[in-house]
């Protein structure tokens, strides 16, 4: 099982490493009998190694629904999807769990964080999952909290850190897992906006060192500072490739 | 996740809830302790029954108005049995040594105004030695007080001291039923007997009681409720008690089924220790339902913590967690919490048994089985009970878990 899984993982011989989402005609049809609902009518996107991407449309534009298939918590009702080189849209639960633990880092609105766990632990949690040693864990997980600058709130509890650390610490989280692919659900959705340019400016620097990224956000000073943007309307991607300065112009 | 990890995990989210986990292993704790108590006092019920049997002397027979069958029935015995045929006994069974009828009942006794329910035992002197009683002051019952139908009675410590203080009892009256009885003699204590204090007795001498007291309601002679009868050495016992039997039915013109019963020291302990041992199985069934109410309790609580909790298991989900994870997850936290609750209630149950043993004449027994049982028991309930919450956590879909707040 364990062999037929990292075979899986591994890159195969589908396209070249650089593409790390590749959505093909993917739809998703929620209910059953009469009243069905068609979330996605055929979306048909690809994310590149490194991009900055948001995701933005009207709420029941289907960006939910998208955003849950390519964190594979979810799978298409048709289409395939290839998730670095690796099609999920058939895999079992099991192997999506895996996929989501050491692929992909996920960042929500409402943080997650375990309340009990202090903020060491809620970054190590990820890793007892993955089945990393003991040590490495603690090393990695003080790695990132560092990363994200939280050097000295180690050992505080959630209910200890303000809303800007606890989403540091979540991303800390996605992150230690080494993914690649970071996705975040509306982040900065719960935070003020001076909290939201310093949770922003951390994911900007995490691209910059390579980190693929794509948050879904309705904000649009933050969908700004990212580098791409794709908007949903009604289940369908009607711009794939909207720039910033686009935005003001095609949207607003 | 590995085991030991899972463990860890379990008892930090399980401490983190001090409150819920120390009322869901409330249940449990309550039912482990009461199996294990219940057994133990039990237990200790079954060895004082066999104690108090042994102490009546290995060579006395009882003889009970009624069929053996009938005292099963909680029936009021027929008034056959009389002073005749204690004195039958006494004259025409060669291996008895010594015959005391009795009439029992239970009146209330005044000494000014005190008062007391005592237990009144119509008797022969030959009561004291048979049944293995002395008297502290003054005298007992004698064969002159039975002839005369004497309006005497000898007080039981503890009744004489209810009644009278520190005032010497002997040559005052006290009443019974508007009757005056004058205090002739007080026993020496003599603990209890059967469930019944024997120190709360008051003896009259037993045509007194039968004629004046409670009234002779037999048409067969001067009713009596109870004969003990000392046989003169073990060996003989059986035969003893089989002439007896000859002899009353004889005397009881018994056609087929025997209107009186012969009980010897083995068929009281038989006896005894079937009730005892009913009384243990009756404690430990009790208790045992309060071990079920327990576990049904940790599933109560499991299934509203898997509600309560379903945005952090979407949260496990979304980072890795696969379906067993969670499911082992919540299977280890009930059974952690039965296990803790199991050991608690083991405590608790060894100090009430030891507890009991103190304060009670009861000898309370720890039972090893009983603990290995329970604390087992309240394992698998953990397991068992766990597992419908552990599984409907394991199965929650991690979107929805996530968007539930």
């Amino acid at each position: 099982m364990k062999t037929s899984i990292s075979t899986q993982l591994n890159p195969q011989n589908f396209q070249s490493n650089s593409v790390i989402i590749h959505l093909d005609n993917v739809t998703k049809v929620y209910g059953m009998g009469e009243i069905q609902v068609q979330a996605l009518k055929g979306v048909t996107l690809t994310v590149e190694q490194g991009e900055y991407c948001s995701i933005m449309g009207a709420s029941g534009s289907g960006k939910s629904t998208a955003m849950n298939i390519i964190g594979c918590l979810d799978r298409p009702s048709t289409g395939s999807y290839y998730l670095d080189g690796v099609n999920v849209a058939k895999m079992s639960e099991n192997n999506l769990a895996k996929i989501r633990n050491i692929k992909l880092g996920f960042v929500f609105q409402q943080f997650h964080l375990l309340p009990q766990l202090s903020a060491l632990d809620n970054v190590i949690l990820p890793m007892m999952y993955a089945g990393i040693p003991a040590a490495e864990r603690r090393e990695r997980a003080q790695e990132a909290l560092i990363r994200v600058g939280l050097k000295n709130r180690l050992n505080n509890k959630p209910n200890q850190l303000s809303g800007g650390q606890q989403q540091r610490v979540a991303i800390a989280r996605a992150i230690v897992n080494r993914p690649v692919l970071l996705l975040a659900d509306e982040p900065t959705g719960a935070l003020d906006s001076q909290t939201t340019q310093e949770v922003m400016d951390i994911f900007t620097e995490l691209n910059a060192s390579g980190m693929t990224v794509v948050m879904v956000t309705h904000e649009p000073e933050v969908a700004r500072q990212t580098r791409r943007i794709v908007w949903f309307k009604d289940g369908e991607v009607i711009h794939s490739h909207l720039t910033p300065n686009d935005l003001h112009s095609a949207v607003f | 996740m590995n085991f030991l990890e899972s463990i860890k995990m379990a008892t930090t989210t399980l401490v983190a809830n001090k409150m819920r986990s120390s009322l869901t292993m409330l249940g449990i704790i309550i039912g482990n302790a009461s199996v294990i108590a219940m057994i133990g006092i039990g237990e200790g019920a079954q060895k004082f029954v066999s104690n108090q049997v042994n102490s009546l002397g290995p060579n006395v027979l009882f003889v009970l108005p009624g069929s053996p069958d009938s005292q099963r029935r909680p029936v009021f015995p027929p008034q056959n049995l009389v002073l005749e045929d204690a004195m039958a006994i006494a004259e025409q069974v060669p291996s008895v040594e010594q015959v005391a009828p009795s009439l029992n009942g239970s009146e209330l006794i005044t000494y000014r105004s005190n008062n007391a329910s005592a237990s009144v035992i119509g008797t022969t002197p030959e009561y004291l030695s048979v049944r293995n009683f002395d008297i502290a002051k003054g005298r007992f019952i004698t064969n002159l007080d039975l002839k005369r139908n004497e309006q005497v009675v000898a007080l039981g410590s503890e009744l004489a001291q209810q009644l009278f203080g520190n005032e010497d009892p002997i040559g005052q009256s006290v009443r019974l039923r508007n009757m005056s009885l004058q205090v002739v003699g007080v026993m020496q204590p003599k603990g209890s007997s059967f469930g019944s204090n024997e120190d709360m007795n008051a003896f009259v001498p037993l045509t007194t009681m039968a004629n004046r007291i409670i009234g002779n309601k037999s048409p067969y002679g001067t009713q009596v409720t109870f004969i003990s009868i000392a046989v003169d050495s073990q060996d003989n016992m059986a035969a003893a008690q089989f002439q007896i039997e000859n002899l009353l039915r004889l005397r009881h013109k018994v056609i087929d089924e025997d209107d009186f019963t012969v009980r010897n020291q083995k068929d009281l302990m038989n006896i005894l220790g079937s009730i005892a041992g009913a009384l243990t199985i009756l404690l430990a069934a009790t208790a045992a339902i309060s071990l079920l109410v327990g576990g049904i309790g940790i599933m109560n609580i499991m299934l509203v913590s898997v509600t309560e909790r379903t945005q952090e298991i979407g949260l496990r989900k979304a980072i890795g967690a696969t379906q067993s994870d969670i499911l082992i997850q919540f299977m280890i936290e009930s059974v952690i919490l039965s296990a803790a609750g199991g050991l608690i209630g083991t405590l608790i149950g060894v100090g009430g048994v030891l507890l009991v043993g103190a304060l009670t004449p009861l000898e309370a027994g720890i039972s090893g089985v009983a603990i290995v049982t329970a604390v087992s028991i309240s394992g698998g309930i953990g397991l068992f009970f766990g597992v419908v919450p552990a599984k409907q956590a394991a199965k929650l879909d991690p979107i929805v878990a996530l968007r539930s707040v």
